[in-house]
């Protein structure tokens, strides 16, 4: 009886995840030119953002975290959260362009709690 | 001052070397006054790690920035009450509150238990002497609160979003509830150790797990409310990694909870017991790696980080010795009762376990799948807010739907005519309620329909049983009412208590399905004049304020509040620019109804030059509920832990009794 409890989970988490898929890609700027299809671009804001979020759209520059020097310009649109600046980490999702911008879905920015996260901070 | 607590350290640390070296060795070979002794060296470790712990709180105090920890997260101009919380702002400072709570719940617990479960407690003190030696050796070699700097002339602050009153007691609050199933966890362990096997580990640990589990429940409500109300993006709970860090133990002590009832009450479940209360443990120690090692950002940050490697090793020896000790044991926990019907109060209990266990590994695959993906395929995925809420519905629904049935139904076998009577009363007002929320239009959303008739059919069942109880209570002495009731809850603390947490839980399931199935949500650019429809409110962006505050500027936007042509007031939503952090936060404006629960929650997303606001604003039926569930949640808890004293005789003669057999040599 137990075994087929327990079966039964197991059956209804792996009817689940086959049918939506092992989750979104998460990738660095420095990774982004080999995929295609959605991802989530995870990288630190450089440079100066321009634009507006709630009209043609935010853009702004987004380098690795741990190894600057490639940079993915994203156009975003959307609800930005408080901790967005530029030496911020966030994470987007959306997809790349065939002019190398990465389109965003609207209001999906997530920012890097740096308080909490303060280990990963203080050793990078 | 900073030899003090390095000293104070170094001292808690060998004391707990010796709680373990020299109390394992007392407890193998039966040596009762060296058992006694480094039963002392543990409570004695909690007051040096006390002495430890109010060095820090003096630097802090006393703005002593030579201590690169007080440097790092505190300033002159801090308010004092936020100088006492940025002692666990920081690693190093959290993990001295995180072993101050341990040694504290540890010396708590052996000297109360001293007595009354000397066997057990002669196996128990090595094993919290082990658990102390980790932490200490992170205190003492890697990570030290205590290490010495030229003393700048002012400290580097404390990050904004901090200085709050909610992460004064919501990190203390999540640590007394991680920390706390220690104690669970190291009396089941001694228990294996001792080889002594029955149920005595569960009886002397039932209010300690209570406790532990109690304050993480309100921990992560508190959490949840800082994060509607300060951070304000519109929600409660966004099934980040640091949140599902404290969720997953509360889960699966949960699970424990109910399950010891069917060991003390038949005898059954011994294995899954000490598997639960194990698996709570080497949740809250995951949990503490999660939110402290910086693995969640990435597996790169974490191998850098100066902790994370060791923390590691220390969950895997945990997870280790406790696999090790169950299967070694494996023969004295087999048990002869078995299941007698799959309609049983037994078997109730075994699927509610099933599903909370279910709910609690699957939330930890979803956390953990980026790490393992990373690991394993080089690529990092992530699953995201579709995943978990899937599994909360799946799982989440059924349990609430048994949290009904479980508490009535009969032990060993059910028979229809007993099912008939108990729930014909419940099931009706579940299904008129059904109809009437589908007749009210509530059938947009499927999982909340559910979630409501379900949470109706609940309460039904706690109203009932209150009724019935007093009604029987009145019959046999003729009290009136309320004295009646009092009395009925006061001679079954645990049983009623139990209801009334049962009641919370369906407060806040209808708290969830309200704002999360029948939110709405409308968001727009106005201009001064300008008007929003939402949810039955009709909002008119009036004004735009500036203000200096005495740390940040303060802009407001000024909106009118309307609800069917009736005037509700005005409500107020902004931003604030701090100056010397660099840091905008968005101020949300609220508007609660005290009367039906709904929250009007308006956020100013962006001020635009020309006056104009973007607002986004939400309507929230019945978010409240959450809030209060809060409150009902802590008030059952503490009806269940409140002293019995016919409990307490009720227990002595078990333990004098379960004494005697034990020693009879026989088991060892």
């Amino acid at each position: 009886m137990i075994a087929l409890s327990v079966a039964g989970v197991l059956a209804i988490f792996l009817l689940y995840t086959s049918l939506a898929g092992g989750g979104t890609p998460s990738v660095s700027p420095s990774e982004l030119a080999t995929k295609t299809g959605e991802v989530a671009l995870a990288g630190r804001v450089v440079g100066t953002p321009t634009g507006d979020a709630h009209g043609a759209g935010l853009r702004f520059v987004l380098t690795d975290i741990h190894k600057p020097g490639h940079r993915v310009t994203v156009l975003y649109k959307g609800s930005v959260p408080d901790m967005f600046r530029p030496g911020r980490d966030l994470v987007v999702t959306g997809t790349k362009r065939a002019d190398g911008v990465f389109v965003s879905k609207p209001g999906t920015m997530i920012t890097k709690c740096p308080s909490k996260y303060q280990a990963a901070d203080t050793s990078s | 001052m900073a030899e003090l607590g390095r000293a104070a350290l170094i001292l808690t640390f060998g004391l707990s070397v010796y709680a373990l070296v020299v109390g394992g060795y007392a407890a193998w070979r039966g040596r009762r006054r060296l058992a006694q002794s480094a039963r002392n060296a543990l409570i004695a470790s909690f007051f040096s790690t006390l002495v430890a712990a109010l060095v820090l709180v003096v630097g802090f105090v006393r703005n002593d920035f030579s201590l690169a920890y007080v440097a790092g997260h505190s300033s002159r101009a801090l308010p004092t009450p936020y100088k006492l919380s940025a002692f666990w702002g920081g690693q190093e400072g959290s993990l001295l509150l995180w072993l101050l709570v341990l040694n504290g719940y540890a010396a708590a617990a052996v000297w109360l238990a001293r007595k009354r479960a000397r066997d057990l407690v002669v196996w128990v003190t090595p094993v919290l002497g082990g658990i102390a030696v980790g932490f200490a050796w992170l205190l003492v070699v890697v990570s030290s609160p205590f290490d010495v700097i030229p003393a700048p002339a002012d400290g580097s602050g404390l990050n904004p979003s901090l200085q709050n009153p909610y992460m004064v007691v919501h990190p203390v609050a999540l640590y007394l509830g991680y920390v706390g199933l220690a104690v669970p966890f190291a009396f089941a362990m001694g228990a294996l150790l001792s080889g002594r096997t029955d149920e005595r580990w569960i009886v002397a640990t039932r209010r300690w797990t209570i406790v532990a589990w109690t304050a993480l429940g309100i921990g992560q409500l508190l959490g949840a409310h800082w994060a509607y109300v300060e951070v304000g993006w519109g929600g409660y709970y966004a099934w980040d990694p640091v949140e599902n860090a404290a969720l997953m133990p509360w889960l699966a002590a949960t699970a424990f909870l109910h399950s010891v009832m069917i060991q003390e009450k038949r005898g059954m479940l011994r294995v899954w017991n000490v598997t639960l209360v194990s698996l709570a443990f080497c949740l809250s120690l995951f949990g503490t790696f999660l939110t402290r090692s910086g693995v969640v950002t990435s597996i790169h940050s974490f191998t850098k980080s100066s902790i994370g490697p060791w923390f590691l090793g220390f969950i895997v020896v945990a997870v280790v010795f406790a696999v090790g000790m169950i299967w070694l044991r494996l023969p004295q926990l087999r048990t002869t009762a078995k299941l007698e019907s799959l309609v049983s109060r037994e078997a109730a209990f075994l699927y509610n376990n099933l599903l909370l266990v279910a709910l609690c590994l699957t939330i930890l695959w979803g956390t953990a799948w980026p790490m393992v993906s990373e690991a394993v395929r080089g690529e990092t995925m992530v699953v995201g807010r579709p995943y978990f809420d899937f599994f909360l519905r799946i799982f989440g629904l059924p349990l609430l739907l048994l949290m009904g049935i479980g508490p009535l139904i009969a032990w060993r076998r059910a028979s229809l005519r007993g099912l008939t009577r108990t729930f014909a009363w419940p099931a009706a007002v579940a299904l008129a309620t059904g109809v009437g929320l589908i007749a009210l239009g509530a059938g947009s959303s499927t999982p909340g329909l559910v979630a409501y008739t379900f949470s109706a059919f609940v309460l039904a069942t706690i109203v009932h049983e209150f009724a019935r109880g007093t009604a029987a209570r009145r019959a046999l002495t003729g009290e009136p009412v309320p004295t009646a009731l009092g009395r009925l809850i006061g001679r079954n603390r645990r049983r009623y208590g139990g209801y009334v947490v049962h009641a919370s839980i369906v407060l806040l399931a209808i708290g969830i399905a309200g704002s999360s199935a029948y939110d709405s949500v409308t968001e727009g650019r106005l201009a001064r004049g300008q008007s929003l429809d939402v949810g039955g409110y009709s909002l008119t962006y009036r004004s735009l304020g500036e203000r200096e505050g005495a740390n940040a500027t303060e802009v407001r936007a000024l909106l009118d509040v309307r609800r069917g042509g009736k005037d509700l007031g005005t409500v107020k939503a902004g931003k604030n620019a701090y100056s010397v952090e660099q840091q905008v936060s968005n101020e949300v404006g609220i508007r609660t109804d005290y009367l039906t629960g709904e929250d009007l929650f308006v956020i100013a997303e962006q001020v635009n030059d020309d006056g104009t606001v973007f607002f986004r604003v939400f309507v929230k039926p019945l978010v409240n509920l959450i809030w209060l569930a809060g409150l009902v949640f802590l008030l059952g808890s503490v009806i269940t832990l409140w002293p019995d004293a016919r409990e307490e005789r009720r227990l002595a003669t078990r333990y004098a009794s379960a004494r005697e057999r034990s020693d009879t040599p026989a088991t060892t």
